[in-house]
């Protein structure tokens, strides 16, 4: 293979938006790991409260996943072009699949009756940020649900879930690092394609400005509960915000 | 129109590059064909060579065949984005996203 | 595999598609397998075989939409997570049918261009009535439209087309017999997830056997035009079998009783209209579900 870099434009997009593509990545890292994880990895000793605590946070990591995995099938409709509506069906199985590890996840962690255990563990924040999402998705608004979704939902999940690797047992880090390689590519679909449309058409730059003035306090709530249930300290929490800051940088808005 | 990115590389600068073989690092996300052109970045203490720059949008290190140098294209596969190599704080360099 | 995930997952897709049949394929055959030179080499047989290709793609195009709408709709996480991977099926057949006419001399930059000039425009009515429950988000009638309805037919279509071409071009019936695997699960899903909420919402029926009725008035144009269309291109490619598997070739096979060697546009217009909706019939019988005779077109 010559190298990659020297592939026209067109190609390379083509390339990575396309189901092959997908089909090939995401063989590399799921084959080993059935259900989400390593299966030769033994469970941790935790104690009870670790155990709570374990379960509000992949209660909340469902609902975000559940939130995903809704908005993501329902832009398919109206994706601007067939290359987007590719790509956001890859999203979609990605979305399912991690909504099924987590809960697959909880199972072994002994819960029972799953659906009402992740209700009533949600965090109220993520909530409103999941209707609000949903709302944009409903009115086949593109820019701001791919914003919502693919570059303030993404980064996020990325930044916490990164956070919650360092600090969990052996068998959730083994999950997350999964789900990890996947938000790579939502978050980098998200942001390309955003950026070409904003360099396209500026004037959507004050209304996504607006939606972002809207959701940052529901993104940062919610952000600040989970990295209190996974044991970050409250002095490492800015730096781990900075993905989500970056990204929003990177595309012109005002912090 | 022409993409700017596309004419970045002339023949001649090509030709005066230290070249390098990659091998497989053991990246995983992306097809096998493109694993060898990228890396798992080992945090700030991770020194890169002079082939190699930094995702700054998924934080994966991404490898090219030859010396890479301020004007080049490259692509991130594995969040499917395009940059440019450009001179950051303290001469090192970084890539900027291209959209 | 655990008993909490059902056959509905994600990690039961997984093992039977990407890490089953799929494979060392390359968008849907194996790597380096080309479209014969007696379709591209040939005016009319290209001109029809790109017809019949835009027609599975706008089809596979109207079951994304409709696959990916129907999730929010769900009542339950196994129906999410299985529609989520027939979303993605249904992107793979997309993609994999756009590929044939760009394999079949369709320029990327009049993709949009060919399939507005070829697209069957009943095929478009059929698909619209569909997208319309899909937008109403009734699952109840999206999915007895998509998965039972829209797949049965594609069903019977693609088993058709494999039939027809898998002694001539082993490109396109591998390409097939991977969608077709497809297929089978997703009017599975149709029948036995639907057959029970058809069960719980007995006053559904009325408007769901409406819908059907509708969809298989527009799915019987769809073919009596398109065999319409196709009549010198049919005979030219049963011409050019027979001068092939005189020289060696596999003989073209039956389908339903029907010699594909001889068969005239019309008799194979009967014999599709007939599999589909005996078809229909016999799922819909199984899900509750009284089968509605469509006018004829």
């Amino acid at each position: 293979m010559s190298d990659p870099h020297d592939l026209p434009k067109e190609v390379f997009l083509d390339e990575v938006h396309s189901f092959e593509f997908w089909f090939q990545a995401v063989a590399g890292y799921l084959t080993e790991r059935p259900n989400g994880h390593d299966p030769s990895i033994e469970e941790a000793d935790l104690n009870s409260s670790e155990r709570e605590a374990l379960i509000t946070t992949l209660c909340n990591y469902a609902i975000g996943e559940t939130a995903a995995l809704e908005a993501s099938s329902g832009m398919i409709r109206f994706a601007p072009n067939r290359r987007a509506k590719i790509f956001l069906a890859t999203q979609v199985v990605d979305e399912a699949r991690h909504l099924e590890v987590l809960l697959y996840r909880l199972s072994e962690l002994g819960v029972t009756h799953l659906e009402e255990v992740v209700q009533s563990r949600a965090n109220r924040s993520l909530l409103a940020f999941r209707k609000r999402l949903l709302q944009f998705v409903d009115g086949h608004d593109w820019e701001a649900a791919l914003f919502a979704q693919n570059v303030i939902l993404e980064s996020m999940e990325f930044s916490v879930f990164q956070a919650h690797v360092e600090r969990a047992d052996p068998i959730t880090g083994d999950m997350l690092t999964g789900i990890i390689k996947d938000e790579r590519r939502h978050m980098g679909f998200g942001e390309n394609e955003l950026g070409r449309r904003l360099a396209e058409t500026p004037h959507i730059r004050a209304r996504l400005q607006a939606v972002k003035k809207e959701l940052d306090p529901l993104v940062l709530d919610t952000f600040e509960d989970t990295l209190e249930q996974v044991g970050v300290e409250r002095s490492e929490r800015p730096e781990l915000g900075r993905s989500y800051l970056a990204s929003v940088e990177r595309l012109g808005f005002a912090l | 129109m022409t993409d700017p990115l596309e004419d970045a590389r002339s023949p001649r600068d090509r030709a005066a590059r230290q070249r390098f073989v990659l091998d497989d690092t053991g990246f995983d996300e992306v097809p096998k064909k493109y694993r060898r052109f990228y890396r798992k970045w080992g945090g700030v203490n991770d020194a890169l060579a002079r082939n190699e720059v930094l995702c700054p949008v998924c934080k994966v290190v991404i490898r090219s065949t030859r010396e890479l140098r301020p004007g080049d294209r490259v692509y991130c596969m594995p969040c499917m984005s395009r940059l440019v190599v450009s001179v950051g704080e303290g001469g090192r360099l970084e890539a900027l996203v291209a959209y | 595999m655990s008993g909490f995930l059902s056959a509905y997952s994600i990690q039961n897709w997984l093992e039977s598609c990407p890490q089953g049949y799929l494979e060392d394929t390359q968008y849907g055959h194996a790597p380096g397998q080309t479209e014969p030179a007696l379709v591209l080499d040939n005016p009319t047989l290209l001109a029809d075989t790109i017809r019949t290709t835009v027609q599975l793609v706008v089809g596979e195009r109207c079951a994304l939409a409709a696959s990916s709408g129907l999730i929010n709709a769900a009542p339950d996480h196994a129906s999410k997570a299985f529609l989520a991977t027939q979303t993605l099926d249904e992107a793979r057949h997309v993609e994999i049918f756009t590929q044939r006419l760009y394999d079949l001399g369709v320029k990327k930059s009049e993709l949009e261009s060919t399939l507005a000039e070829h697209a069957n425009p009943n095929l478009v009515k059929f698909a619209e009535v569909l997208l319309e429950k899909v937008d109403k988000g009734d699952f109840i009638a999206g999915v007895v439209g998509q998965n039972i309805v829209l797949e049965g037919m594609a069903f019977s279509v693609f088993e058709m087309l494999q039939a027809a071409v898998s002694g001539v071009n082993p490109k396109f019936a591998n390409t097939l017999s991977g969608t077709i695997a497809d297929e089978r699960r997703h009017v599975g899903f149709g029948e036995n997830r639907i057959g029970s909420l058809i069960k719980q919402h007995p006053e559904r029926k009325a408007d769901v056997e409406k819908m059907q009725k509708e969809m298989a008035y527009h799915m019987l144009a769809t073919f009596s035009t398109q065999f319409a269309q196709s009549g010198s291109a049919m005979q030219e490619g049963q011409r050019m079998a027979q001068a092939a598997e005189g020289n060696g070739a596999e003989a073209p096979a039956k389908w339903h009783g029907a010699d594909l060697a001889t068969a005239t546009p019309e008799e194979m217009e009967g014999v599709l209209s007939d599999t589909v909706l005996k078809e229909f019939k016999v799922r819909l019988g199984r899900i509750g579900i009284e089968y509605q005779t469509p006018a004829a077109p």
